[in-house]
């Protein structure tokens, strides 16, 4: 009665990190409980359906998972959670898609009334042919993924044995020259492909690119990625030059100013979501070539005509990156039955620990508005309040002053409103890269910055993304997309690059006590704190000082 | 029974038995002793009455009923034999051989059946009861015999089926009967007579052979059915429908009286479960449930502390809390129903009987709070053992389709404890860990009390197998549930408490005990010492099935005919029971845990149940996020300020924090803390009646200092602001009084001007004059009162002419009213319309007060007489019948 789980009637399971089996346990758990959260002491994993059903995907059954349970629990574990279990994990594999010699894609099923009762749903009606044999039915193929999403919604998730198409062959080898796949990419390179499809999550600057080059390199096979924006892009296909066997003509870039198509073509989601007279007419990018991978970069901003389409791609494989499967919009459950359930998932602190990223400091700093500020601040709009409270001049102070402070240390001032941007950078005396900078420009600024030929850079959100910027060493965020977590968890991964010397990176996160922003930034941490960024909380008069 | 003769009754058989069987007879059907019989005789005959044999029968197991059942169909009295023939057939069944014994002892324990073995007599009224008849067909299938179904026919008819059956004619029916009989129970020849049939009879005899024996014939029978009916193997039993005597049933059946004999009871078999079989698993699993059990009553009874929903006019909680009970308790309706019925039982909440009547924990509830984890499941699971009331009912409807609410009335069932406890002993009875299969569980109960319906009739409507079955149903979820098992399988606390303790006594004293039932107050001063109480409240009365006075038809007898049922505990040893439960529950309990793991996401966690008051301060300081065998606790701004509100101050809260966690306190949540804590009470809030404010501070100052203000009671808020508690006006009065010259300000700070202000009332009318007298009359009046005078002086002195035929002087020279005959008073009145005179006349109101009037007659008619009334100078109406006479005027008046 001594194990290190906890487990919560609510589903959750509570590990105790400190615990001597803690490892073993979390081994054991990992399969079919999904990490929640993550701080100092405890872990806190859940139980869901969707992640039982994927541990039956992976091969486990009931009886393991109810044993790992009973096995670490520290305390008896309440027989209906157990029951639950077992009665969840015999709702997967009743129904089964798989290809018919003659009749093509099908949904076969083991228990008939399973069936009737799927094929009485209105939603599943549409997507299903004719009725082969009672326990067949003919799913068109181009439904693939609607049915798997509808099912899934259903409660009667389909076990999908239709496999995946190889794709056109085409040669892709890691060039492991003085650098290696570190073990957690290797394991997830690996976790993705048994699985087939699926989602790697990984912190910021843990190497997420040589995750899906890795899978490149398994599939050997035409690949499209599709990344946030351009820059991305380029920093892709570099990355691929410098650690593959690819070369430059064999990569491709798909943008708003390029329109190449080659065996590995990187598209950015912005053009594919161009719309013109109510048609996505770059979504055919998606049939131009018989891909054999479909990489999704920060699968978290997959914008939602992407997901419609990727649903009639379910033939193909496919990999989806983040760091923060945390979609604001709460389509998270769409992410798993569209590209594939998650593959694997490594705790921030972890990879730290292992020194892949840096560690962070993070620091929220409680700037006091002037009595002018506050009054002006009671009287805004309700619409306007945040801008105004993340926008104040005393603010602009404070931050001059962290800058100050850390003079000589690759800073990184971050920010949602140009104007306060613009000011920002006046006062710093630093270049601005906004939405409007020209990709030359920021690719320069970039440059110069990683060269340490400027020390402060003030940026946009466009620079929330796939920016890799090693040397930064300090970010300050002045303002953000209101309570986004994950784009606060985007913006720590600037800095988490390991260093060179190996020093601590510092992340501030200025913010107007009293006001919406503390209720923002409130939000905005909680990802960062579950994943055990503990953030400490100073006055600014402290720094001013 | 004396030496060499057969007893010739029932009460002679009971006079040979010992007094140990007497005991054993009366313990069985303790419905014989109200009252106490005053012989023999006497408690023969009540064993006989029909009420008494039905609840007997009732509570036979099914075999021994098939054995009271096949003796119903020998011939009476039967020898052992023939009954043993009728159950085992003519193959023979070494099972059936073997068990009839027991039955038949069984059945003569019960007095059901007496008589040695060569001469078994099954009492009467269950012969009757038990015995086929055309409305109660018999679980046996059996039609009635030959003699009987060819009672009412023609001796001509009978003799025609003898001779189609091949036997010679006979003289009279009895002896035609008798051979006919002799037919069909003669094995030799009734094959000799079947293998002549056609294929098609023999088809249809075996549709009737295990019945119902009876079958619909049309008017013109088909060839088999008339070859059938002409040789008697089928007989008329009404005018369309036809019988197979028992003899013919017999035979095709081989002699079996029962299609399937049960000589044993059904096994139970274990059921396949995860991780079945593993005792440890199954205790952890029903401990984890225990916790689950007390922290749901707990949390329930929290969510009521402050008063519970309100108790609906015909008793119970409504549909509607009870959705808002199950929804607090994050459980479904049944459940939660379950959940309020348990603490209900075990005397945790009741009705607080005041006029708006609602339901609250009781105060036994407060000293419960108290117990070890252990003893408070065991006071839970033997409340729920023993207690008649069926949760399991709660959301279905009754008899009259009234819906049943939780803790509403007719909830209780009679027959709950006792199942409950045979589930578990039936559960208790496979190895330890296994689980067993319900279907097996409920087979085996429908066994031991097969409860026959068509027996039951109208005595004893409670127990039909229906809600056996169903009580059943529930244990087995409602144990799972409570943590009375694990995993499907009887866990070692729930064992326990089931197990009469070795200490404890036999059976006998087991009903002395019952005496005391129902009056032990709940857990009076036992709680100190640890030993578990005995939780009689509420269940005392309808708890032990041994209660002898309890009416017929309502108390569990103990089940004496299922030999491994131990008769129900008395409160000692339930008290013992519960002890030791106790015992083997309480190790595999978490441990109550004195700290928790502050997380710098702003949460702690409680890793195991926290003790008492350390969980009620944290409650308070953070919200409660996610429950179980930990306790994880958010802190929130909210929750922070509710702390602070609760009187803790900043220092206290760092100070508790920093005491009970293992880790150190994280700088968020200090600051979280002192961020609240400064911001906490910024705005202050007050009432007062009255404000003085003034630009000058030294003014203020000197009012304060000033001792006649004391009375005004002001309490400076500002520099120049003065709160007071006395209302505006007093206040000028005070401060003017004191020398100074306030002035008044309105709401919006203007300041009032102290003038009079003009009063004015609504629009009045001035007053009218008062006169000295009475006003001048005017000449009309004055006219009209001099005729009315006039009229009234004329009344009173006219003279009357004589009335022409009366003797007698007119009463009004006398004073007296005139009186005349009501003929002559009509003539006279319609005289006078005729003439239009006017008449005098006597009068006598409603009132019965008698006027004299001079009335000038204008009409007459329906009895009524209108006239011009000279006295009152108006036309009025009288009756006639009020007129006590007329008279004419006097003719110098006329």
């Amino acid at each position: 009665m001594t194990g290190p789980l906890i487990v919560q009637s609510d589903k959750t399971l509570l590990l105790e990190v400190d615990h001597e089996q803690a490892g073993a346990c979390r081994r054991a758990i990992a399969p079919f409980a999904e990490l929640e959260r993550a701080p100092e002491h405890i872990h806190t994993y859940r139980i869901t359906p969707l992640g039982l059903w994927n541990a039956r995907a992976a091969g486990h059954d009931a009886e393991q998972v109810v044993d790992a349970l009973v096995q670490y629990s520290r305390y008896p574990v309440p027989h209906a959670l157990l029951v639950d279990v077992a009665e969840t994990m015999a709702r997967y594999g009743r129904l089964t898609l798989s290809k018919h010699p003659t009749h093509g894609l099908v949904l076969t099923s083991t228990d008939r009334p399973v069936l009737e009762e799927i094929l009485r749903s209105k939603k599943v009606q549409p997507l299903v042919g004719a009725r082969i044999d009672p326990d067949t039915v003919v799913v068109h193929p181009s439904e693939r993924g609607q049915i798997k999403q509808t099912l899934l919604k259903l409660g009667w998730p389909a076990e999908d044995h239709a496999g995946y198409v190889d794709g056109e062959a085409h040669r892709i080898d890691l060039d492991e020259n003085g650098w290696a796949l570190r073990p957690y990419q290797q394991q997830a390179v690996e976790g993705f492909w048994h699985g087939g499809s699926g989602v790697v999550v990984l912190p910021c600057g843990a190497g997420k690119t040589l995750v899906g080059a890795g899978a490149m390199a398994q599939a050997k096979a035409t690949t499209l990625i599709l990344v946030t924006n351009t820059v991305s892009a380029r920093q892709w296909k570099h990355e691929l030059v410098k650690r593959t066997s690819l070369t430059e003509d064999e990569i491709g870039e798909y943008s708003g100013t390029k329109k190449e198509i080659r065996p590995v073509t990187i598209a950015t989601y912005q053009v594919l979501t161009t719309r013109r007279k109510g048609i996505y007419p770059h979504l055919e990018l998606f049939d131009s070539r018989d891909w054999g991978l479909i990489v999704y970069d920060e699968v978290h901003l997959l914008p939602a005509p992407v997901f419609k389409f990727t649903a009639d791609l379910q033939a193909r494989r496919r990999l989806g990156l983040t760091a923060t499967l945390v979609r604001e919009d709460g389509r998270e459950s769409d992410v798993f039955s569209l590209i594939g359930p998650k593959r694997f998932d490594a705790p921030w602190k972890e990879i730290e620990a292992q020194g892949y990223i840096a560690p962070a400091d993070c620091v929220e700093v409680r700037v006091n508005l002037t009595d002018a500020e506050r009054l002006a601040y009671a009287t805004a709009e309700a619409e306007e309040k945040y801008r105004f409270c993340a926008t104040t001049a005393t603010k602009r102070k404070v931050t001059e002053a962290l800058v100050a402070k850390h003079r000589g240390e690759q800073t990184l001032v971050i920010g949602q409103y140009i104007d306060q941007l613009d000011e920002l950078g006046e006062h710093l005396d630093a270049p601005v890269i906004k939405g409007e900078t020209s990709n030359a420009q920021r690719e320069k600024l970039f440059d110069a910055f990683r060269e340490g030929e400027i020390s402060v850079l003030v940026v946009s959100k466009v620079a929330n993304f796939s920016i890799d910027l090693p040397e930064a060493t300090v970010a300050i965020q002045v303002s953000g997309t209101f309570g986004s977590r994950q784009e606060e968890a985007q913006r720590l991964g600037r800095v988490l690059r390991p260093k060179a010397d190996g020093h601590e990176a510092r992340f501030y996160s200025v913010v107007a006590r009293d006001t919406i922003d503390q209720d923002f930034a409130a939000h905005r941490q909680r990802f960062l704190a579950e994943q055990g960024y503990a953030y400490r909380i100073m006055d600014a008069d402290e720094l001013l000082k | 029974m004396p030496e060499g003769s057969s007893p010739r009754t029932l009460a002679e058989a009971l006079r040979a038995r010992g007094d140990q069987e007497l005991t054993a007879l009366l313990r069985a059907r303790p419905d014989l002793l109200s009252p106490v019989p005053g012989d023999l005789t006497q408690l023969a005959t009540r064993a006989g009455t029909r009420a008494s044999v039905v609840r007997a029968l009732e509570r036979l197991d099914r075999f021994t009923l098939q054995a009271a059942e096949a003796l119903a169909v020998a011939p009476d009295p039967a020898p052992y034999r023939t009954l043993l023939a009728l159950l085992t057939g003519d193959d023979g069944d070494e099972t059936v051989a073997a068990a009839l014994p027991r039955a038949v002892e069984t059945l003569r324990a019960q007095a059901l059946v007496w008589g040695g073995d060569d001469r078994l007599r099954l009492v009467r009224t269950a012969r009757e009861l038990l015995t086929p008849s055309p409305t109660r067909p018999s679980p046996t299938g059996l039609g009635p015999g030959v003699a009987e179904a060819t009672a009412g026919m023609s001796p001509g008819r009978v003799q025609e089926i003898l001779a189609a059956a091949g036997l010679g004619t006979t003289h009279d029916p009895v002896s035609a009967v008798a051979a006919l009989t002799a037919l069909f129970t003669d094995r030799r020849r009734m094959g000799a007579l079947l293998d002549s049939a056609p294929p098609e009879a023999l088809t249809v005899l075996d549709r009737l052979v295990w019945g119902p024996p009876y079958g619909e014939v049309t008017a013109s029978p088909t060839p088999p059915v008339r070859w059938l009916r002409d040789r008697g193997l089928l007989l008329p039993a009404s005018a369309r429908t036809v019988v197979l005597p028992r003899e013919v049933a017999l035979y095709l059946r081989a002699g079996r009286a029962h299609r399937v004999p049960e000589p044993l009871p059904p096994e139970i078999t274990p059921a396949a479960a995860i991780g079945a079989g593993r005792p440890q698993l199954v205790d952890s699993a029903a401990a984890g449930q225990a916790l689950a059990a007390l922290s749901a009553v707990e949390e329930l009874l929290r969510d009521w502390h402050e008063g519970g929903p309100p108790v609906m006019r015909s008793g119970g909680l409504s549909v509607r809390d009870l959705k808002r009970t199950a929804a607090a308790l994050d459980a479904d309706e049944p459940t939660a129903a379950f959940w309020v019925e348990v603490a209900y039982a075990a005397g945790l909440l009741a009705s607080d009987g005041e006029v708006d009547e609602r339901y609250a924990p009781t105060p036994v509830y407060d000293e419960w709070l108290t117990l070890p984890a252990a003893e408070r499941w065991a006071l839970l699971a033997d409340a729920w053992l023993t207690a008649t009331r069926t949760p399991g009912l709660v959301g279905g409807q009754d008899a009259k389709g009234r819906a049943l609410s939780a803790l509403g009335p007719d909830l209780d069932r009679p027959a709950a404890p006792e199942v409950r406890r045979r589930v578990l002993e039936l559960l208790g009875s496979l190895p330890e860990g296994t689980a067993a299969d319900p279907e097996s569980v409920l087979g085996r109960l429908r066994w031991e009390r097969p409860l026959r319906g068509a027996v039951t009739g109208g005595a004893g409507g409670e127990g039909s197998v229906d809600t056996r079955s169903r009580i059943a149903a529930w244990t087995l979820i409602e144990a799972e549930a409570l943590g009375v098992t694990g995993r499907g399988a009887l866990s070692g606390h729930g064992r326990a408490l089931l197990s009469v303790p070795a200490a404890a006594p036999g059976a006998a004293t087991a009903e002395s005990g019952t005496g005391a039932y129902g009056t032990g107050a709940y857990g009076t001063g036992a709680h100190g010492t640890g030993a578990a109480t005995a939780p009689g409240a509420g269940t005392g009365a309808a708890g032990p099935a041994t209660a002898p006075g309890a009416g017929a038809g309502t108390a569990p007898a103990p089940a004496s005919d299922a030999p491994e049922a131990a008769a129900p505990l008395t409160t000692v040893e339930r008290a013992a029971a519960q002890i030791a439960a106790a015992r083997t529950l309480a190790p595999l309990l978490p441990e109550p845990v004195d700290h928790v793991l502050l997380q710098a996401d702003l949460t702690a966690v409680a890793p195991g149940p926290l003790r008492r008051p350390l969980a009620e301060t944290l409650a308070v300081v953070a919200d409660v996020e996610s429950k179980g065998g930990a306790t994880v606790y958010r802190f929130t701004p909210g929750s922070v300020r509710r702390a602070l509100d609760a009187g803790r101050s900043a220092s206290d809260l760092h100070a508790f924090l920093s005491a009970h966690s293992r880790t150190p306190v994280p700088q968020p949540l200090s600051y979280l803390i002192d961020d609240m804590a400064r911001r906490h009470g910024h705005l202050r809030i007050g009432a007062a009646s009255a404000y003085v404010r003034c630009d000058d501070e030294a003014l203020l100052d000197e009012i304060l200092a000033d001792r006649r203000s004391q009375g005004l009671r002001l309490r400076r808020l500002a520099p120049t602001v003065l709160a007071a508690q006395t209302d505006p006006s007093s206040l000028l009065e005070g401060l003017r009084s004191m020398g100074y010259a306030p002035a008044a300000e309105s709401a919006e700070g203007d300041v009032l001007i102290a003038r009079a202000h003009a009063r004015r009332t609504p629009p009045r009318t001035p007053p009218l004059p008062v006169a000295d007298g009475p006003p001048l009359p005017d000449a009309v009046l004055l006219g009209a009162a001099v005729r009315a005078i006039r009229a009234g002086d004329m009344a009173s002195t006219v003279e009357r002419k004589p009335a022409a035929e009366q003797p007698v002087q007119p009463s009004a020279q006398n004073g007296g009213l005139p009186r005349s005959t009501s003929a002559d008073t009509l003539a006279t009145v319609q005289a006078a319309v005729m003439t239009g005179a006017a008449i005098w006349i006597g009068y006598v109101n409603a009132e019965g007060a008698a006027s004299q009037r001079v009335i000038a007659p204008v009409r007459v008619e329906g009895g009524f007489v209108t006239a011009y009334d000279h006295t009152s100078d108006q036309v009025r109406t009288y009756p006639l019948h009020r007129i006590t006479g007329v008279a004419e005027l006097a003719d110098d008046l006329a």
